[in-house]
This record gives structure tokens, sequence and C-alpha cells, in this order.
């Protein structure tokens, strides 16, 4: 059988990588339906010789899933996980996309933040758990301050290394065009110019928010990331695959709609 | 990384037209000795005149561009444009650079009317202004292209309507024609010599080809390197359109390489 491999790396997302769905490439499509069917068969085999405690098999994962559903059980979770997701998202991106900008771009901020910056990155949002909960409590707030921390930094560098990759040349452009100033400097060069590493940061947050669920609901707050903890605690891992599941199926669907509004926005790239 | 004075400059007198460099020079503080880019630069640009500025690599032309454009101070001399000093960027001058540099997220259109929306003109008078423009550069129908899909030629037309949409006293253009290939290049010249013409500019012109500069310039400004300073300016007696067969062409030309080439 001829390998044909052209077309392979000419599906191109705004980013330059070659992630997420290709649902206009039926050929790719096909085999990574072919991976997953395979991937699901190894699991089966293996799961025959494992207890469901180490290993359930994908059936088992299924019927859980459906049990979790039917009850009302996982939807509540979702909901309440979307509670936290959401508004940490989107305050912790528009703060990182916004401070990222400016600190990029205004020497004088750089310079004032850089250290604390340096200092503050390497802390994992999972260490600040303990300001959550004296900030804002055991509650939806707290899950969502350490999930927008996350998004925070994806970012804050993001659209810090986007705005320091702004052409000079662009720049002096707008100057002599009459560009009045910073702010519509910023507004009309800079941010446009940066948009496509600023969305990339925008959608690589989007998905590290999903996985950080299961770490902001880890005090205490109900959703998903508890079910998921809770289930280990008790060995069922057919539950922890269901629900990790969930949190699968809402970054796919999260980072489809995403890569959408991403290519419809830098239109001009194509 | 604001502009070099942070805001544009405003440029409105009119009592001495066209273009004065005087006395401009350009040290940098390297790591080792300050290197001199430019040492007393002066020659002046009447209003409406076409001058081409030629010199040998590392003579400080770019420098000089960037001086005159208000995009980097001089260490000493200034520029006056109408007789007012420039002291940053101005929308009095259209600047054209040798990579387009387009805003490759806005139309052909978009492009042209960047300037326009930062004008007091009503946005019936930036459209009319926008068709005017993409009519002079023979890209109307272009109007809705993302640059991406423009060829080079296309770019650099965008980029002279851009400019000259503003409606600026002075064109001025570093090596424009630089990155096109020779026969683009040819008819892009013939259509700049049109658009000033037409609209009567005054125009700064910056290469390193000779051919070009003798093709298009009233007079030509030749410079020297090490540090960069004004030649010789010579005057191009030639009538328009200028032939490459002429004699008096190839006179200029090789009185222009002599210059050029000749050790100081």
């Amino acid at each position: 059988m001829a390998t044909d491999t052209s077309g392979r790396f000419d599906e191109r997302d705004g980013s330059g990588l070659r992630v997420g769905l290709d649902l206009d490439d039926p050929k790719r499509l096909l085999r990574g339906v072919a991976g997953i069917v395979g991937f699901l068969g190894l699991w089966y085999l293996v799961s025959l010789t494992q207890p469901a405690y180490v290993l359930p098999s994908p059936a088992a994962v299924g019927t859980r899933f459906l049990e979790e559903l039917g009850s009302g059980t996982m939807t509540a979770a979702l909901a309440s996980s979307v509670r936290h997701w959401l508004p940490g998202t989107v305050v912790g991106t528009g703060l990182g996309v916004g401070a990222g900008v400016a600190f990029s771009w205004s020497g004088f901020l750089d310079d004032l933040t850089a250290p604390l910056v340096r200092t503050l990155r390497p802390v994992p949002p999972l260490a600040l758990i303990g300001f959550a909960i004296a900030w804002f409590g055991i509650n939806d707030a707290g899950a969502a301050f350490i999930i927008a921390v996350g998004a925070f930094w994806i970012n804050f560098y993001a659209a810090y290394g986007a705005v320091e990759g702004v052409s000079e040349d662009l720049l002096d452009v707008g100057w002599t065009l009459g560009v009045s100033g910073d702010l519509d400097m910023v507004r009309s060069v800079v941010l446009p110019a940066a948009l496509p590493g600023i969305t990339t940061g925008i959608r690589t947050g989007l998905g590290r928010c999903w996985m950080l669920v299961v770490a902001a609901e880890i005090f205490g707050v109900p959703g998903v990331g508890r079910e998921i903890l809770r289930a280990s605690n008790n060995l069922l891992v057919d539950k922890v695959i269901a629900y990790i599941l969930v949190l699968s199926l809402m970054y796919l669907l999260v980072d489809v709609a995403f890569r959408a509004v991403q290519r419809r926005v830098l239109i001009w790239q194509a | 990384m604001a502009g070099v004075n942070g805001k544009p400059a405003a440029v409105d007198a009119d009592d001495d037209p066209g273009v004065v460099v005087d006395g401009v020079g350009k040290t940098y503080d390297g790591d080792g000795d300050p290197v001199r880019a430019l040492e007393d630069v002066s020659f002046s640009v009447e209003a409406g005149e076409f001058v081409c500025l030629v010199g040998p690599s590392g003579c400080g032309k770019t420098t000089l561009f960037r001086v005159i454009a208000g995009l980097a101070d001089a260490t000493n001399g200034e520029v006056r444009l109408d007789g007012t000093r420039v002291t940053g960027p101005t929308t009095d001058m259209g600047v054209v650079f040798q990579e387009y540099h387009l805003f490759p997220w806005l139309t052909v259109e978009e492009n042209v009317g960047f300037g326009l929306e930062r004008s007091d003109r009503s946005a019936d008078e930036r459209a009319k202004r926008v068709d005017e423009m993409l009519e002079l550069v023979g890209l109307t129908e272009f109007r809705g292209t993302y640059p991406k899909s423009l060829s080079g030629g296309m770019k650099q037309r965008v980029a002279i309507a851009r400019a000259l949409a503003v409606d600026p006293h002075l064109l001025l253009m570093d090596e424009p024609f630089g990155a096109v290939d020779a026969q683009t290049r040819e008819m892009l010249q013939r259509e700049l010599l049109d658009v000033w013409a037409s609209t009567g500019k005054t125009v700064l012109f910056v290469t390193h080809d000779v051919a070009e500069a003798v093709t298009l310039a009233d007079r030509i400004v030749v410079m020297a390197a090490e540090p960069g300073r004004v030649r010789e300016v010579v005057d191009v007696d030639v009538d328009r359109p200028r032939e490459r067969g002429d004699p008096a062409f190839g006179e200029h030309v090789a009185r222009v390489r002599e210059l050029i080439g000749a050790r100081p």
C-alpha cells in the first residue's frame, strides 16, 4: 500500500501548530478514529488481566458514565465546575493579557515589575490554596481564584512575548501616519500585530484551566475535580475515568469553538 | 518605545517651502569608540522637486533617512520642513520603506485609510480620498484584499498610496523599489514619476541604484562614506521621459558612479 503523506503539514491553525480536531480532512479524521478504536482495544485487553480498582474495562467506564449522567450527579458537578472555570478563565485571561501587553509595551512598568514577576512566576497555583481559602473561603470564588492564577500566567507570558515581537518597523509606520500616542499605538498597531500570539496564549490557557479544575476543587468545593478526587480515594477507578472524560470533552468543545473564533479573527493570516 | 520625542511634531509654517538638511551629524556610542555615521550633511530639496540620495553602502543613507523622517535624532544640526524644525514623525511627510511594512491585518483600503482616520476629515471625505488613492496606484479592484495575497510591486503601490493619502508636503522614500524584480521596478519608477507629475509633491528618494536615481531625479545628492557626508550634488539635465540608451543618460550614470567610487 502506498503511503500518502501529502497534505500532512499543510493544515495549520493560527498558532502554526497542528493540533486539535481536523474535521475537514477525511483521511486524517479516519486515522484519528482508528487510533481511538485501537486504544480502546488495547485498554480492553489489559483490563481483562487487572482488577477493576486497577483498570476497569472501557465498558465499565461507559456504564458508569451513563449512570452518573442519568442520576444528575454528573451534570450538577459539571455545572459547578463551569462556575469555577468560566469566571476564573475570563478574569485570569483578561488580567493576564492586559498586564502582559502593558508591561511589555511600557519600559517603565516592565522595569518596575520584572523582579516581582520572576519571583511570583514559579509559584504553582496549587500552592495558593491557602490564600484562596483565606481570601475567598471554601466556595466557588476560591476555586475560580486558583484557575484564574493559572490562566493569568499563561496569558501574561503569551501577550508579553507577542508584544515584544511586534515589528519596530510597523511602529515607525504608525508614527509617520499620525498615531497620536501610546494608547492609539497600542490599540491600532500593537494589539492587532500581537493578536496571533495573544490568541494562541488564550487557547493554551483555556485548555490548562480545565486541567486546573481538579486542583481548584481539591479543598472541598463540589465539581468534576472534586468527584475525581473523591472517587480516587475510594478506588472507584471507573468513576475517575468517567469524570476525566468529562473534562476532556469540555476541553475539546471549548478548543474547537475557540479555534473557529481564532480563524475568523485572524483571517488576514490565511 | 514611543517615537523619538513621543508625540508627532506639528509642521505648519510655510515661509520656506521644501526640505532643508542643515549640518546634520549623527554619532553612535558603540562599545568602543563612538561611530560617526553622518558628518555635517547639508543639502536642500525645493518644493515640488524630485531629489535622489545615492551613495556607497555604509554611507549612512538609511540613518539620514531616519533623521529626516523624525524617527531618529540627529547629534548635530537639524532638518527643516517648510521652515519648521522636524522634532519627530509628522504627517507632513509621507514615508515609504523598502520592505513596504503594510499592516497585515488591514485590507488594502484600510491600510490606505490608516492615516486618514487620524485626520480631521469627515467619513465621506476619507472614503473619497481612499478611492482617489486606490485609483492613483491602480489598485481599486484589490481594495478588499489583505497584503498577504499581494505581489511585492502591489504592496509597494499600497504603501505609496497610504503615504500619499494624508496629503503630505514631502514624500520620503527609502529604497522603495529595492525588493522587487527589475521589470516591476521599472514599471513602479514610471508610475512614481506619473504620481509625482500629477500631485506635484516634493520627493526625496533614497537609493543605491545609480541608474534609478538618474531615471527619476532632478538632482542627485551623492554621498561618501566613513563618515557619511555629501560628496557632491549632481543636476540631471536630461529631458523626461529618460531613456537608458540616451548618451546623456549614460554620462550622468558614469559621473555619479565615479563620484561614488572615488576615494576621498
